[in-house]
């Protein structure tokens, strides 16, 4: 069993803000959410090296939210613009230029556009130079700064702005989500997980759990996005926890390789997930889409049954 | 011609509205663009929405500079400067807000046209629909009914942009009568076009190139967006029910934007100058001691669930 050493109670969560408000971003954000709640552990001594996206605004001139360093990339190259601020830092330590005390983290932040499309083979590049580093991927599947369209991570079913319900595609996507966990994993960084912030203290204990390791430290935060996936803002909470509590967001670790499940949810039908986001509306109305649900659920019940398999 | 502007915030469904006066108007055998314009900012943020329609062909694109009618979602904008929805507008032009005050309430502190008017749209949305901001249907409507069209062609725009959005067919229906009263509870306007007294002047900027060495922006104040207050964004706020909070943390862990402090007593406080009003702690307290309020205007409470 999987146990929290760091964040056992709710009130361990830290006080202080590191992501400060005013930000631009939607009220009700998932993401931002997440990022709040990381940054909590991470501290302020980061550089966050930011592709194009979202979480741009979060430091939209003349204006940051952050009381460290910000630095944009383009959404193709935002591990390679991590690659180059380490550097950058490593040498100025060598040359006694920076005391090691005032080293700052190096955190990666990416939508999912940039993370599983554009910048996979600068993340590909990073992780196979083991380069030191936290990456963030705030996951609301779809390019969500340009009005989402459709990228890898939308889900089979999802309606989006590029795969909108249509003769061919009465379920719209037709696609399945790609599986970045495994891509990153099969190069073997020393931490990867998944999180979701609607359970904050399993998203806590996994930030304090990373600072363990030099290297790679790859994390995919699960951001329900109430203008994308088309809810009300103040459910995103109750989105995040319906997507982890029906399987479909498998809270999980893998270090050095080695997956670990930290939460292994009951599981509900998925269908109270996709019943109340307005992106999966069209499976239930005017006609049900049973066979486009049942497809969701067995590929959930799949996952499942090996999960099962290989604990035993 | 006649130009329409809409204000609104991120959400509230101006942009929609928009395009049900532009396709309306086509239906009624006019010409018509509509276009929206919105910043980096989101849903909860000031946008603008366009639609010009006449007999001839209309040359003139994008932001209209020179309203004959302003149709404003939300009160507060009117005292955003950042949401500028009195720039351009002329002593005739028409003003629609949607609010429970009087137009002379609104004037009491504020320069406005001769002409406005007022309608308590998110209340009767409130009401009938049990929606809290997707107004998109009513406001078109009130739009259509003040520059003098027919309410068949506004039906049918109706319909097809909402059917577009994936609304089921049923709200559809429900959004068709309520706009159907919203449209009733207004008169045409005769519209006076162009011409007169500017109230305050347009500011059009063309845009210039600087090279990277000096157009990079860079920002040396940190964690200086608390200075950008986006408490106007909100349409409820989020208020404490004395008594019944049992200090449990979770509105303070649940908030997206960090707005919410526990204080020595472990009681929510919140910052209402930032607070976007996304309701996320309003639907997680455990013990609904935290309840939403409709901004300004006041009255209706609500508690999630
Ligand atoms: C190479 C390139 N193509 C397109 C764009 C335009 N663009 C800016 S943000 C964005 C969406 C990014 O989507 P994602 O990475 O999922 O992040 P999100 O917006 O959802 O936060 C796009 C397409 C760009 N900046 N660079
Ligand atoms: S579009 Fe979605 S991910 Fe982007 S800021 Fe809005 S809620 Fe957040």
């Amino acid at each position: 069993m999987w146990q929290r050493e760091t964040f056992k109670k709710i009130k361990q969560i830290p006080r202080e803000e590191h992501v400060l408000p005013g930000t631009a971003l939607c009220a009700g954000c998932g993401g931002l959410e997440a990022l709040r709640l990381a940054a909590k552990v991470l501290g302020d001594h980061v550089v966050y090296v930011n592709a194009a996206g979202c979480f741009t605004m979060l430091a939209a001139y003349p204006y940051t939210s952050f009381k460290g360093s910000w630095l944009y990339t383009t959404m193709g190259s935002a591990p390679a613009g991590a690659q180059g601020v380490r550097d950058a830092l490593d040498v100025l330590i060598a040359k006694g230029k920076l005391p090691k005390s005032e080293d700052v983290k190096v955190v990666v932040l990416g939508g999912d556009g940039s993370t599983y499309d554009m910048a996979l083979s600068s993340t590909s590049g990073a992780l196979h130079r083991k380069l030191d580093f936290y990456y963030i991927c705030y996951d609301n599947e779809a390019y969500g700064n340009t009005g989402m369209q459709l990228s890898p991570a939308t889900p089979y079913a999802a309606r989006t702005a590029t795969s909108p319900c249509s003769v061919q595609h009465p379920a719209a996507t037709a696609q399945e989500k790609k599986n970045i966990f495994e891509i990153w994993r099969a190069h073997r960084p020393p931490y990867i997980a998944t999180v979701a912030p609607r359970y904050p203290l399993d998203l806590e204990e996994k930030f304090a759990r990373a600072a363990a390791f030099t290297g790679p430290k790859m994390f995919l935060a699960l951001s329900a996005c109430p203008t994308g996936w088309v809810y009300d803002p103040g459910e995103t909470p109750e989105v995040a926890k319906l997507a982890v509590e029906t399987g479909l967001w498998p809270l999980k670790e893998a270090i050095n390789g080695v997956v670990t499940h930290t939460y292994i949810p009951k599981r509900k039908p998925v269908e109270a997930y996709l019943k109340l986001q307005g992106r999966f509306r069209h499976l239930f109305e005017p006609t049900v889409h049973t066979d486009a649900i049942r497809h969701i659920q067995e590929r959930v019940d799949a996952y499942w049954q090996q999960v099962t398999k290989e604990q035993a | 011609m006649v130009a329409v502007r809409f204000h609104g915030r991120g959400g509230q469904g101006a942009k929609t509205a928009s395009r049900i006066l532009g396709t309306a108007a086509f239906l009624s055998g006019y010409v018509a663009q509509d276009s929206p314009i919105y910043g980096a900012e989101r849903r909860g943020a000031p946008v603008a929405a366009f639609t010009r329609f006449g007999r001839e062909p209309i040359r003139e694109r994008g932001a209209i500079t020179h309203p004959d009618v302003v149709v404003v979602a939300d009160a507060s904008l009117l005292e955003d400067p950042g949401a500028r929805v009195l720039e351009g507008a002329r002593a005739q032009t028409v003003l629609f807000v949607n609010s429970s005050l009087s137009p002379d309430a609104l004037r009491a502190h504020l320069s406005l046209p001769e002409q406005v008017m007022t309608r308590d749209v998110t209340g009767i949305a409130l009401q009938q629909l049990g929606q809290r901001e997707a107004i998109s249907a009513l406001l078109g409507a009130v739009a259509a009914r003040l520059v003098g069209l027919e309410w068949e062609p506004v039906r049918q725009a109706i319909t097809r942009e909402l059917e577009d959005l994936a609304v089921a067919p049923p709200v559809i229906e429900k959004n068709l009568t309520v706009a159907k009263q919203c449209y009733d509870s207004v008169e045409p306007t005769g519209l006076h076009k162009g011409g007169g007294q500017v109230i305050s002047a347009a500011a059009l900027h063309n845009p210039i190139y600087e090279p990277p060495t000096k157009g990079t922006a860079r920002i040396s104040a940190a964690g200086n967006s608390v200075l950008r207050e986006t408490g106007g964004w909100r349409t409820f706020r989020p208020v404490l029910v004395a008594g019944k909070c049992n200090g449990c943390w979770l509105c303070f862990v649940y908030c997206p934007d960090g707005v919410i402090a526990m204080n020595q007593d472990d009681r929510p406080v919140v910052d209402y100058a930032h607070c976007k009003g996304c309701q996320i702690c309003v639907h997680e307290c455990p013990t609904h001691a935290l309840v939403a309020e409709r901004e300004q205007e006041g009255g209706e409470a609500w508690t999630a669930k």
